[in-house]
Protein backbone atom coordinates (compact mmCIF):
# COMPACT_ATOMS: atom_id res chain seq x y z
CA UNK A 1 0.00 0.00 0.00
CA UNK A 2 1.46 3.31 -1.11
CA UNK A 3 0.42 6.85 -0.33
CA UNK A 4 1.54 9.39 -2.93
CA UNK A 5 1.35 13.20 -2.58
CA UNK A 6 -1.82 12.91 -0.54
CA UNK A 7 -3.65 16.10 0.43
CA UNK A 8 -6.86 16.38 2.37
CA UNK A 9 -8.70 19.35 3.81
CA UNK A 10 -11.59 19.69 6.25
CA UNK A 11 -14.03 22.42 5.23
CA UNK A 12 -11.49 24.03 2.88
CA UNK A 13 -8.85 24.11 5.62
CA UNK A 14 -5.82 22.12 4.47
CA UNK A 15 -5.12 19.42 7.02
CA UNK A 16 -2.93 16.82 5.42
CA UNK A 17 -0.59 18.15 2.75
CA UNK A 18 1.56 16.24 0.35
CA UNK A 19 1.92 13.07 2.38
CA UNK A 20 4.03 10.16 1.12
CA UNK A 21 4.29 6.79 2.84
CA UNK A 22 4.88 3.23 1.82
CA UNK A 23 3.36 0.64 4.12
CA UNK A 24 5.44 -2.53 4.27
CA UNK A 25 3.57 -5.64 3.19
CA UNK A 26 2.94 -8.44 5.70
CA UNK A 27 4.01 -6.26 8.60
CA UNK A 28 2.31 -4.34 11.38
CA UNK A 29 2.58 -0.59 11.05
CA UNK A 30 1.28 1.59 13.85
CA UNK A 31 0.50 5.27 13.50
CA UNK A 32 0.92 7.32 16.67
CA UNK A 33 0.45 11.00 17.40
CA UNK A 34 -1.31 13.42 19.70
CA UNK A 35 -5.01 14.19 19.46
CA UNK A 36 -5.75 16.00 16.23
CA UNK A 37 -2.48 14.96 14.64
CA UNK A 38 -4.27 13.47 11.66
CA UNK A 39 -3.62 9.81 12.46
CA UNK A 40 -7.27 8.80 12.41
CA UNK A 41 -7.89 10.97 9.36
CA UNK A 42 -5.11 9.14 7.58
CA UNK A 43 -6.69 5.82 8.49
CA UNK A 44 -10.05 7.04 7.19
CA UNK A 45 -8.37 8.04 3.94
CA UNK A 46 -6.72 4.62 3.66
CA UNK A 47 -10.05 2.89 4.27
CA UNK A 48 -11.77 5.03 1.61
CA UNK A 49 -14.17 6.62 4.08
CA UNK A 50 -12.73 10.07 3.27
CA UNK A 51 -11.85 11.12 -0.24
CA UNK A 52 -8.57 12.99 -0.69
CA UNK A 53 -8.60 16.22 -2.68
CA UNK A 54 -5.26 15.42 -4.24
CA UNK A 55 -2.87 12.52 -4.52
CA UNK A 56 -3.29 8.79 -4.61
CA UNK A 57 -3.45 5.80 -2.35
CA UNK A 58 -2.47 2.72 -4.27
CA UNK A 59 -2.98 -0.97 -3.72
CA UNK A 60 -1.38 -3.22 -6.33
CA UNK A 61 -0.44 -0.17 -8.41
CA UNK A 62 -4.06 0.90 -8.66
CA UNK A 63 -5.71 3.92 -7.05
CA UNK A 64 -8.08 2.68 -4.34
CA UNK A 65 -10.82 4.93 -5.69
CA UNK A 66 -10.71 3.05 -8.98
CA UNK A 67 -11.76 -0.18 -7.31
CA UNK A 68 -15.42 -1.10 -7.30
CA UNK A 69 -16.82 -0.76 -3.78
CA UNK A 70 -17.09 -4.56 -3.42
CA UNK A 71 -13.63 -5.21 -4.83
CA UNK A 72 -12.14 -2.74 -2.39
CA UNK A 73 -13.90 -4.58 0.44
CA UNK A 74 -12.08 -7.72 -0.70
CA UNK A 75 -8.75 -5.90 -0.31
CA UNK A 76 -9.15 -3.88 2.87
CA UNK A 77 -11.07 -4.62 6.09
CA UNK A 78 -11.60 -1.96 8.74
CA UNK A 79 -12.24 -2.15 12.48
CA UNK A 80 -13.21 1.05 14.25
CA UNK A 81 -12.64 2.24 17.78
CA UNK A 82 -16.28 1.80 18.71
CA UNK A 83 -18.72 -0.16 16.63
CA UNK A 84 -22.44 -0.08 17.04
CA UNK A 85 -25.24 -2.25 15.91
CA UNK A 86 -28.93 -1.43 16.29
CA UNK A 87 -30.47 -4.72 17.30
CA UNK A 88 -29.72 -8.02 18.97
CA UNK A 89 -27.91 -10.02 16.29
CA UNK A 90 -25.89 -13.01 17.37
CA UNK A 91 -22.15 -13.23 16.95
CA UNK A 92 -22.24 -15.69 14.07
CA UNK A 93 -24.58 -13.47 12.04
CA UNK A 94 -22.35 -10.46 12.52
CA UNK A 95 -19.20 -12.34 11.58
CA UNK A 96 -21.14 -13.60 8.56
CA UNK A 97 -21.56 -10.00 7.36
CA UNK A 98 -17.85 -10.20 6.57
CA UNK A 99 -18.77 -12.35 3.58
CA UNK A 100 -20.96 -9.64 2.03
CA UNK A 101 -18.33 -8.43 -0.46
CA UNK A 102 -18.43 -11.88 -2.05
CA UNK A 103 -22.19 -12.18 -2.37
CA UNK A 104 -24.80 -10.75 -4.69
CA UNK A 105 -27.75 -9.04 -3.09
CA UNK A 106 -30.05 -12.03 -2.85
CA UNK A 107 -27.34 -14.67 -2.55
CA UNK A 108 -27.21 -16.90 0.52
CA UNK A 109 -24.05 -17.95 2.34
CA UNK A 110 -22.44 -21.01 0.81
CA UNK A 111 -20.69 -23.91 2.52
CA UNK A 112 -17.38 -22.20 1.81
CA UNK A 113 -18.59 -18.99 3.45
CA UNK A 114 -19.60 -20.92 6.56
CA UNK A 115 -16.17 -22.53 6.71
CA UNK A 116 -14.54 -19.11 6.56
CA UNK A 117 -16.88 -17.78 9.27
CA UNK A 118 -15.96 -20.77 11.43
CA UNK A 119 -12.31 -20.10 10.83
CA UNK A 120 -12.68 -16.43 11.80
CA UNK A 121 -14.52 -17.43 14.99
CA UNK A 122 -11.80 -19.95 15.78
CA UNK A 123 -8.95 -17.50 15.29
CA UNK A 124 -10.58 -14.90 17.51
CA UNK A 125 -11.50 -17.48 20.15
CA UNK A 126 -15.21 -16.83 19.85
CA UNK A 127 -16.39 -20.33 18.97
CA UNK A 128 -18.22 -20.81 22.27
CA UNK A 129 -19.97 -17.44 22.00
CA UNK A 130 -21.15 -17.78 18.42
CA UNK A 131 -24.83 -18.04 19.32
CA UNK A 132 -24.80 -15.33 21.97
CA UNK A 133 -25.99 -11.83 21.10
CA UNK A 134 -23.32 -9.20 20.68
CA UNK A 135 -24.73 -7.10 23.49
CA UNK A 136 -24.38 -9.91 26.02
CA UNK A 137 -20.60 -9.97 25.54
CA UNK A 138 -17.92 -7.94 27.30
CA UNK A 139 -16.23 -5.00 25.59
CA UNK A 140 -13.14 -7.03 24.77
CA UNK A 141 -15.16 -9.86 23.32
CA UNK A 142 -17.26 -7.43 21.28
CA UNK A 143 -14.15 -5.92 19.75
CA UNK A 144 -13.01 -9.44 18.86
CA UNK A 145 -16.31 -10.00 17.07
CA UNK A 146 -15.63 -7.00 14.83
CA UNK A 147 -12.14 -8.29 14.17
CA UNK A 148 -13.60 -11.70 13.30
CA UNK A 149 -15.96 -9.98 10.86
CA UNK A 150 -13.02 -8.20 9.28
CA UNK A 151 -11.12 -11.51 9.06
CA UNK A 152 -14.08 -13.15 7.34
CA UNK A 153 -13.62 -10.56 4.60
CA UNK A 154 -10.40 -12.44 3.75
CA UNK A 155 -8.50 -9.29 2.86
CA UNK A 156 -4.74 -8.83 2.55
CA UNK A 157 -5.02 -5.58 4.57
CA UNK A 158 -6.56 -4.98 7.98
CA UNK A 159 -6.92 -1.41 9.28
CA UNK A 160 -7.77 -0.66 12.90
CA UNK A 161 -8.56 2.71 14.44
CA UNK A 162 -7.60 2.71 18.14
CA UNK A 163 -8.99 -0.79 18.64
CA UNK A 164 -8.00 -0.93 22.33
CA UNK A 165 -9.31 2.42 23.54
CA UNK A 166 -12.33 1.20 25.45
CA UNK A 167 -10.75 -1.97 26.84
CA UNK A 168 -9.09 -2.65 30.15
CA UNK A 169 -5.43 -3.64 30.21
CA UNK A 170 -6.00 -7.40 30.05
CA UNK A 171 -8.25 -7.14 27.00
CA UNK A 172 -5.89 -4.63 25.41
CA UNK A 173 -3.01 -7.07 25.53
CA UNK A 174 -5.20 -9.99 24.50
CA UNK A 175 -6.29 -8.04 21.44
CA UNK A 176 -2.81 -6.89 20.48
CA UNK A 177 -1.48 -10.46 20.81
CA UNK A 178 -4.31 -11.63 18.62
CA UNK A 179 -3.41 -9.05 15.99
CA UNK A 180 0.25 -10.13 16.12
CA UNK A 181 -0.83 -13.73 15.64
CA UNK A 182 -3.10 -12.84 12.73
CA UNK A 183 -0.28 -10.92 11.12
CA UNK A 184 2.30 -13.69 11.52
CA UNK A 185 0.16 -16.73 10.79
CA UNK A 186 -1.95 -15.43 7.94
CA UNK A 187 0.39 -12.81 6.49
CA UNK A 188 -2.17 -10.03 6.76
CA UNK A 189 -0.76 -6.51 6.57
CA UNK A 190 -1.98 -4.56 9.58
CA UNK A 191 -2.09 -0.78 9.77
CA UNK A 192 -3.45 0.66 12.99
CA UNK A 193 -3.66 3.70 15.19
CA UNK A 194 -2.71 3.27 18.85
CA UNK A 195 -2.50 5.64 21.79
CA UNK A 196 -0.11 3.70 23.97
CA UNK A 197 3.48 4.28 22.84
CA UNK A 198 4.89 1.22 24.62
CA UNK A 199 2.26 -1.04 23.12
CA UNK A 200 3.06 0.41 19.72
CA UNK A 201 6.77 -0.37 20.23
CA UNK A 202 6.08 -3.87 21.54
CA UNK A 203 3.55 -5.05 19.00
CA UNK A 204 4.43 -3.40 15.71
CA UNK A 205 7.17 -3.74 13.14
CA UNK A 206 7.05 -0.12 12.05
CA UNK A 207 5.90 3.12 13.63
CA UNK A 208 4.82 6.31 11.95
CA UNK A 209 4.62 9.34 14.23
CA UNK A 210 2.40 12.21 13.09
CA UNK A 211 1.81 15.78 14.12
CA UNK A 212 -0.46 18.38 12.50
CA UNK A 213 -1.02 16.28 9.42
CA UNK A 214 2.68 15.69 8.80
CA UNK A 215 4.88 12.70 9.43
CA UNK A 216 7.56 13.45 12.02
CA UNK A 217 9.39 10.13 11.84
CA UNK A 218 8.85 6.70 10.43
CA UNK A 219 10.86 3.53 10.74
CA UNK A 220 11.41 0.33 12.70
CA UNK A 221 9.38 0.28 15.90
CA UNK A 222 12.30 -0.61 18.13
CA UNK A 223 14.47 2.19 16.73
CA UNK A 224 12.52 5.33 15.95
CA UNK A 225 11.15 6.28 19.34
CA UNK A 226 13.46 8.62 21.23
CA UNK A 227 12.88 11.31 23.85
CA UNK A 228 13.29 13.94 21.13
CA UNK A 229 10.62 12.32 18.96
CA UNK A 230 8.22 12.17 21.88
CA UNK A 231 8.86 15.80 22.76
CA UNK A 232 8.25 16.75 19.14
CA UNK A 233 5.09 14.68 18.73
CA UNK A 234 3.37 15.04 22.09
CA UNK A 235 5.09 18.19 23.39
CA UNK A 236 5.94 16.57 26.69
CA UNK A 237 9.20 15.39 28.23
CA UNK A 238 9.13 11.73 29.17
CA UNK A 239 11.92 9.56 30.54
CA UNK A 240 12.98 6.55 28.56
CA UNK A 241 14.94 3.42 29.31
CA UNK A 242 15.81 0.10 27.74
CA UNK A 243 13.75 -2.85 28.87
CA UNK A 244 14.45 -6.34 27.50
CA UNK A 245 16.44 -4.79 24.67
CA UNK A 246 13.81 -2.38 23.49
CA UNK A 247 12.94 1.19 24.34
CA UNK A 248 10.44 1.80 27.11
CA UNK A 249 8.75 5.11 27.77
CA UNK A 250 7.69 6.11 31.28
CA UNK A 251 4.24 7.44 30.65
CA UNK A 252 3.58 8.48 34.22
CA UNK B 1 -42.69 -13.70 24.61
CA UNK B 2 -39.65 -15.94 24.15
CA UNK B 3 -41.67 -18.82 22.77
CA UNK B 4 -43.34 -16.49 20.29
CA UNK B 5 -39.94 -15.25 19.19
CA UNK B 6 -38.87 -18.80 18.45
CA UNK B 7 -41.81 -19.37 16.12
CA UNK B 8 -42.32 -16.12 14.27
CA UNK B 9 -43.97 -17.92 11.39
CA UNK B 10 -46.78 -19.23 13.58
CA UNK B 11 -47.21 -15.78 15.06
CA UNK B 12 -47.60 -14.25 11.60
CA UNK B 13 -50.05 -16.95 10.57
CA UNK B 14 -52.14 -16.29 13.67
CA UNK B 15 -52.10 -12.58 12.85
CA UNK B 16 -53.61 -13.41 9.47
CA UNK B 17 -56.37 -15.36 11.20
CA UNK B 18 -56.89 -12.56 13.71
CA UNK B 19 -57.15 -10.04 10.89
CA UNK B 20 -59.80 -12.24 9.23
CA UNK B 21 -61.81 -12.38 12.46
CA UNK B 22 -61.46 -8.65 13.09
CA UNK B 23 -62.54 -8.01 9.51
CA UNK B 24 -65.69 -10.06 9.93
CA UNK B 25 -66.54 -8.44 13.27
CA UNK B 26 -65.97 -4.99 11.78
CA UNK B 27 -68.20 -5.77 8.82
CA UNK B 28 -70.88 -6.92 11.21
CA UNK B 29 -70.73 -4.05 13.64
CA UNK B 30 -73.44 -1.44 13.39
CA UNK B 31 -77.18 -1.24 12.96
CA UNK B 32 -77.38 -3.79 10.15
CA UNK B 33 -76.32 -7.31 11.05
CA UNK B 34 -75.56 -10.12 8.63
CA UNK B 35 -74.42 -13.62 9.41
CA UNK B 36 -71.38 -15.11 7.74
CA UNK B 37 -73.48 -17.33 5.47
CA UNK B 38 -75.83 -14.49 4.61
CA UNK B 39 -72.83 -12.41 3.74
CA UNK B 40 -71.30 -14.99 1.41
CA UNK B 41 -74.69 -15.64 -0.19
CA UNK B 42 -75.39 -11.93 -0.62
CA UNK B 43 -72.00 -11.28 -2.11
CA UNK B 44 -71.74 -14.12 -4.55
CA UNK B 45 -75.16 -15.76 -5.04
CA UNK B 46 -78.23 -13.58 -4.79
CA UNK B 47 -79.07 -9.93 -4.07
CA UNK B 48 -79.71 -9.09 -0.44
CA UNK B 49 -80.58 -5.55 0.60
CA UNK B 50 -78.68 -5.69 3.90
CA UNK B 51 -75.60 -7.22 2.37
CA UNK B 52 -75.67 -4.67 -0.44
CA UNK B 53 -75.64 -1.72 1.92
CA UNK B 54 -72.94 -3.34 4.03
CA UNK B 55 -70.98 -3.85 0.83
CA UNK B 56 -71.40 -0.23 -0.27
CA UNK B 57 -70.72 1.46 3.06
CA UNK B 58 -68.90 -0.75 5.50
CA UNK B 59 -66.61 -2.69 3.18
CA UNK B 60 -64.80 0.37 1.84
CA UNK B 61 -64.37 1.80 5.29
CA UNK B 62 -63.03 -1.42 6.74
CA UNK B 63 -60.68 -2.07 3.86
CA UNK B 64 -59.37 1.50 3.80
CA UNK B 65 -58.76 1.34 7.54
CA UNK B 66 -56.85 -1.92 7.21
CA UNK B 67 -54.70 -0.70 4.34
CA UNK B 68 -53.95 2.60 6.02
CA UNK B 69 -53.04 0.88 9.28
CA UNK B 70 -50.73 -1.47 7.42
CA UNK B 71 -49.12 1.31 5.37
CA UNK B 72 -48.53 3.61 8.33
CA UNK B 73 -47.09 0.87 10.51
CA UNK B 74 -44.69 -0.16 7.76
CA UNK B 75 -43.80 3.42 7.01
CA UNK B 76 -42.88 3.94 10.67
CA UNK B 77 -40.79 0.80 10.72
CA UNK B 78 -38.92 1.75 7.56
CA UNK B 79 -38.16 5.23 8.89
CA UNK B 80 -36.84 3.69 12.09
CA UNK B 81 -34.60 1.41 10.05
CA UNK B 82 -33.33 4.10 7.70
CA UNK B 83 -32.78 6.79 10.31
CA UNK B 84 -31.57 4.29 12.95
CA UNK B 85 -33.82 5.95 15.42
CA UNK B 86 -36.58 4.32 17.44
CA UNK B 87 -38.42 7.64 17.58
CA UNK B 88 -38.73 8.08 13.85
CA UNK B 89 -42.43 8.11 13.09
CA UNK B 90 -43.73 9.85 9.97
CA UNK B 91 -46.18 11.75 12.18
CA UNK B 92 -43.45 13.01 14.52
CA UNK B 93 -40.80 13.99 11.99
CA UNK B 94 -43.07 15.99 9.72
CA UNK B 95 -43.50 13.67 6.74
CA UNK B 96 -47.24 13.32 7.33
CA UNK B 97 -47.52 17.09 7.69
CA UNK B 98 -45.72 17.60 4.39
CA UNK B 99 -48.13 15.23 2.70
CA UNK B 100 -51.10 16.74 4.48
CA UNK B 101 -50.49 20.31 3.39
CA UNK B 102 -50.36 19.23 -0.25
CA UNK B 103 -53.46 17.13 0.23
CA UNK B 104 -55.23 20.15 1.71
CA UNK B 105 -54.15 22.49 -1.09
CA UNK B 106 -55.24 20.01 -3.74
CA UNK B 107 -58.57 19.64 -1.97
CA UNK B 108 -59.13 23.40 -2.00
CA UNK B 109 -57.75 24.45 -5.36
CA UNK B 110 -57.66 21.39 -7.60
CA UNK B 111 -60.38 18.99 -6.44
CA UNK B 112 -60.65 17.58 -9.98
CA UNK B 113 -57.21 16.00 -9.57
CA UNK B 114 -58.59 13.42 -7.11
CA UNK B 115 -57.10 10.36 -8.85
CA UNK B 116 -53.56 11.66 -8.83
CA UNK B 117 -53.88 13.23 -5.40
CA UNK B 118 -51.77 10.46 -3.82
CA UNK B 119 -48.94 11.28 -6.24
CA UNK B 120 -49.10 14.97 -5.36
CA UNK B 121 -49.19 14.30 -1.64
CA UNK B 122 -46.18 12.00 -2.10
CA UNK B 123 -44.38 14.99 -3.52
CA UNK B 124 -45.21 16.89 -0.34
CA UNK B 125 -43.94 14.02 1.79
CA UNK B 126 -40.77 13.76 -0.28
CA UNK B 127 -40.03 17.46 0.02
CA UNK B 128 -40.47 17.27 3.80
CA UNK B 129 -38.18 14.25 3.94
CA UNK B 130 -35.59 15.90 1.73
CA UNK B 131 -35.61 18.94 4.01
CA UNK B 132 -35.17 16.85 7.14
CA UNK B 133 -32.39 14.90 5.54
CA UNK B 134 -30.41 17.76 4.13
CA UNK B 135 -30.81 19.89 7.25
CA UNK B 136 -29.78 17.17 9.67
CA UNK B 137 -26.89 15.85 7.60
CA UNK B 138 -23.65 17.03 9.09
CA UNK B 139 -20.90 14.59 8.23
CA UNK B 140 -23.22 11.68 8.81
CA UNK B 141 -26.61 11.17 10.33
CA UNK B 142 -26.98 12.35 13.88
CA UNK B 143 -29.97 10.73 15.46
CA UNK B 144 -30.96 13.53 17.78
CA UNK B 145 -30.52 16.10 15.03
CA UNK B 146 -32.95 14.26 12.79
CA UNK B 147 -35.64 14.22 15.43
CA UNK B 148 -35.08 17.87 16.32
CA UNK B 149 -35.13 19.02 12.70
CA UNK B 150 -38.09 16.73 11.98
CA UNK B 151 -40.12 18.04 14.89
CA UNK B 152 -39.35 21.63 13.87
CA UNK B 153 -40.51 20.93 10.33
CA UNK B 154 -43.59 19.18 11.66
CA UNK B 155 -44.61 22.21 13.72
CA UNK B 156 -43.84 24.66 10.94
CA UNK B 157 -45.96 22.82 8.40
CA UNK B 158 -48.73 22.14 10.90
CA UNK B 159 -48.89 25.87 11.62
CA UNK B 160 -49.09 26.56 7.89
CA UNK B 161 -51.95 24.06 7.65
CA UNK B 162 -53.88 25.72 10.49
CA UNK B 163 -53.30 29.06 8.80
CA UNK B 164 -54.63 27.86 5.45
CA UNK B 165 -57.59 26.22 7.13
CA UNK B 166 -58.51 29.29 9.12
CA UNK B 167 -58.47 31.57 6.08
CA UNK B 168 -60.12 29.16 3.69
CA UNK B 169 -62.74 28.02 6.25
CA UNK B 170 -63.13 24.90 4.19
CA UNK B 171 -63.74 21.51 5.70
CA UNK B 172 -60.88 20.59 7.93
CA UNK B 173 -58.69 17.81 6.67
CA UNK B 174 -56.66 17.57 9.82
CA UNK B 175 -59.19 15.53 11.74
CA UNK B 176 -58.13 11.99 11.39
CA UNK B 177 -61.48 10.29 11.67
CA UNK B 178 -62.13 7.56 9.16
CA UNK B 179 -65.65 8.31 8.10
CA UNK B 180 -67.05 7.91 4.63
CA UNK B 181 -65.16 5.97 2.06
CA UNK B 182 -66.18 4.62 -1.29
CA UNK B 183 -64.84 1.78 -3.36
CA UNK B 184 -62.95 4.45 -5.31
CA UNK B 185 -60.81 5.13 -2.27
CA UNK B 186 -60.17 1.43 -1.84
CA UNK B 187 -59.13 1.17 -5.48
CA UNK B 188 -56.79 4.13 -5.23
CA UNK B 189 -55.14 2.79 -2.10
CA UNK B 190 -54.65 -0.65 -3.60
CA UNK B 191 -53.19 0.75 -6.81
CA UNK B 192 -50.61 2.73 -4.88
CA UNK B 193 -49.88 0.49 -1.92
CA UNK B 194 -49.79 -2.99 -3.43
CA UNK B 195 -46.76 -2.38 -5.69
CA UNK B 196 -44.89 -0.88 -2.73
CA UNK B 197 -45.63 -3.94 -0.60
CA UNK B 198 -44.35 -6.21 -3.37
CA UNK B 199 -41.11 -4.23 -3.72
CA UNK B 200 -40.70 -4.37 0.06
CA UNK B 201 -40.55 -8.17 -0.07
CA UNK B 202 -37.25 -7.81 -1.91
CA UNK B 203 -35.84 -5.29 0.52
CA UNK B 204 -35.92 -7.30 3.74
CA UNK B 205 -32.21 -8.03 3.46
CA UNK B 206 -31.38 -4.35 2.91
CA UNK B 207 -33.36 -3.55 6.07
CA UNK B 208 -31.47 -6.24 7.98
CA UNK B 209 -28.13 -4.78 6.94
CA UNK B 210 -28.99 -1.21 7.88
CA UNK B 211 -28.63 -2.13 11.56
CA UNK B 212 -24.90 -1.74 10.96
CA UNK B 213 -23.23 1.65 10.95
CA UNK B 214 -22.78 3.35 7.59
CA UNK B 215 -19.00 3.24 7.72
CA UNK B 216 -19.08 -0.47 8.55
CA UNK B 217 -21.39 -1.13 5.62
CA UNK B 218 -19.14 0.86 3.30
CA UNK B 219 -16.17 -1.20 4.42
CA UNK B 220 -18.19 -4.31 3.62
CA UNK B 221 -18.71 -3.12 0.07
CA UNK B 222 -22.36 -2.16 0.51
CA UNK B 223 -23.77 0.85 -1.29
CA UNK B 224 -25.50 2.26 1.79
CA UNK B 225 -26.85 5.35 0.11
CA UNK B 226 -28.70 3.36 -2.53
CA UNK B 227 -30.33 1.18 0.14
CA UNK B 228 -31.21 4.16 2.22
CA UNK B 229 -32.63 6.05 -0.73
CA UNK B 230 -34.89 3.18 -1.80
CA UNK B 231 -36.20 2.42 1.66
CA UNK B 232 -36.80 6.08 2.50
CA UNK B 233 -38.64 6.55 -0.76
CA UNK B 234 -40.97 3.63 -0.02
CA UNK B 235 -41.54 4.85 3.55
CA UNK B 236 -42.47 8.33 2.32
CA UNK B 237 -44.79 6.91 -0.33
CA UNK B 238 -46.60 4.62 2.12
CA UNK B 239 -47.17 7.46 4.53
CA UNK B 240 -48.18 10.05 1.92
CA UNK B 241 -50.67 7.77 0.17
CA UNK B 242 -52.35 7.07 3.51
CA UNK B 243 -52.52 10.76 4.28
CA UNK B 244 -54.01 11.48 0.86
CA UNK B 245 -56.89 9.12 1.54
CA UNK B 246 -57.36 9.07 5.30
CA UNK B 247 -55.68 12.20 6.68
CA UNK B 248 -53.07 12.21 9.39
CA UNK B 249 -53.06 9.38 11.90
CA UNK B 250 -50.19 9.60 14.31
CA UNK B 251 -48.87 6.99 16.71
CA UNK B 252 -49.54 3.93 14.51
CA UNK B 253 -46.08 4.29 13.01
CA UNK B 254 -44.50 4.40 16.45
CA UNK B 255 -46.57 1.92 18.43
CA UNK B 256 -46.92 -0.92 15.96
CA UNK B 257 -43.28 -1.39 14.84
CA UNK B 258 -42.17 -1.60 18.46
CA UNK B 259 -44.92 -4.07 19.23
CA UNK B 260 -43.92 -6.20 16.25
CA UNK B 261 -40.32 -5.95 17.38
CA UNK B 262 -41.18 -7.35 20.78
CA UNK B 263 -42.95 -10.30 19.24
CA UNK B 264 -40.76 -11.39 16.36
CA UNK B 265 -37.33 -9.87 16.99
CA UNK B 266 -35.43 -8.01 14.34
CA UNK B 267 -35.29 -10.19 11.27
CA UNK B 268 -37.08 -8.12 8.69
CA UNK B 269 -38.42 -11.05 6.73
CA UNK B 270 -40.65 -11.62 9.79
CA UNK B 271 -40.76 -8.10 11.12
CA UNK B 272 -42.19 -6.48 7.98
CA UNK B 273 -45.20 -8.82 7.57
CA UNK B 274 -45.85 -8.87 11.33
CA UNK B 275 -45.73 -5.09 11.45
CA UNK B 276 -48.03 -4.62 8.46
CA UNK B 277 -50.58 -7.11 9.79
CA UNK B 278 -50.51 -5.70 13.33
CA UNK B 279 -51.00 -2.21 11.92
CA UNK B 280 -54.06 -3.32 9.99
CA UNK B 281 -55.52 -5.21 12.96
CA UNK B 282 -54.94 -2.50 15.53
CA UNK B 283 -56.31 0.36 13.47
CA UNK B 284 -59.31 -1.69 12.41
CA UNK B 285 -60.03 -2.65 16.03
CA UNK B 286 -59.72 0.97 17.10
CA UNK B 287 -62.04 2.06 14.30
CA UNK B 288 -64.62 -0.62 15.05
CA UNK B 289 -64.68 0.00 18.79
CA UNK B 290 -64.84 3.73 18.10
CA UNK B 291 -67.94 3.22 16.01
CA UNK B 292 -69.92 1.38 18.69
CA UNK B 293 -68.70 2.62 22.03
CA UNK B 294 -70.79 5.82 22.09
CA UNK B 295 -73.05 5.14 19.09
CA UNK B 296 -74.58 6.95 17.28
CA UNK B 297 -71.52 9.17 17.74
CA UNK B 298 -68.07 8.04 16.73
CA UNK B 299 -64.65 8.26 18.29
CA UNK B 300 -61.81 8.70 15.80
CA UNK B 301 -59.59 5.61 15.71
CA UNK B 302 -56.49 7.72 16.36
CA UNK B 303 -57.94 8.85 19.69
CA UNK B 304 -58.83 5.37 20.88
CA UNK B 305 -55.54 3.99 19.71
CA UNK B 306 -53.59 6.58 21.62
CA UNK B 307 -55.77 6.12 24.71
CA UNK B 308 -55.19 2.38 24.90
CA UNK B 309 -51.95 2.14 22.96
CA UNK B 310 -50.06 4.78 24.92
CA UNK B 311 -50.19 3.12 28.32
CA UNK B 312 -49.80 -0.32 26.74
CA UNK B 313 -46.71 0.88 24.94
CA UNK B 314 -45.17 2.12 28.18
CA UNK B 315 -45.89 -1.17 29.95
CA UNK B 316 -44.30 -3.12 27.11
CA UNK B 317 -41.25 -0.88 27.06
CA UNK B 318 -40.76 -1.31 30.77
CA UNK B 319 -40.86 -5.06 30.42
CA UNK B 320 -38.53 -5.30 27.47
CA UNK B 321 -34.83 -4.64 27.55
CA UNK B 322 -34.78 -3.32 24.02
CA UNK B 323 -33.80 0.28 24.56
CA UNK B 324 -31.69 0.00 27.61
CA UNK B 325 -28.24 0.59 26.20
Amino acid sequence: MKVKNLSFSYNQKPFIENLNIEFKENQITTIIGSNGSGKSTLLMLLSRLYKPQEGNIEIDVQNIWNYKIKDFAKKVAVVHQKNQIYGDQDVKTIVGYGRLPYLHYAQKLTQEDYEIIDWALEVTNLKEYQNRTLKSLSGGQQQRVWIAMALAQKTPYLLLDEPTTYLDIRYQLELLRLLKEINQKYKITIIMVLHDINQAIQYSDNIIAMKKGRIIVEGKAKEVITSEVIREVYRIDLKMTQLSKQPYVFTV
Amino acid sequence: MKTIKKHPFIFIASLVVLLGITFFIAINTGTIKVSFIQLLKGLFVEYNKDVASVYQIRFPRVIVTMLVGCALALSGLLFQVVLKNPLADPGIIGISAGAQIVSLLVGIFLPELYTIKPILTCLGGLIAFFLIYSLSWKSGLKTTRIILVGVAIHYTITAMISFIESISSSISSSTSSVILYTWNDVQLLIIYILPILIILCFLTKACDLLVLEDRTLLSLGINVNLYRFMISLLAVLLCSVSVAIAGVLSFVGLLVPHLAHLFVGNKHSYLLPACGLLGAIILLMADTVGRVIIAPYEIAPAILMALIGGPLFIVLLKRSSMHES
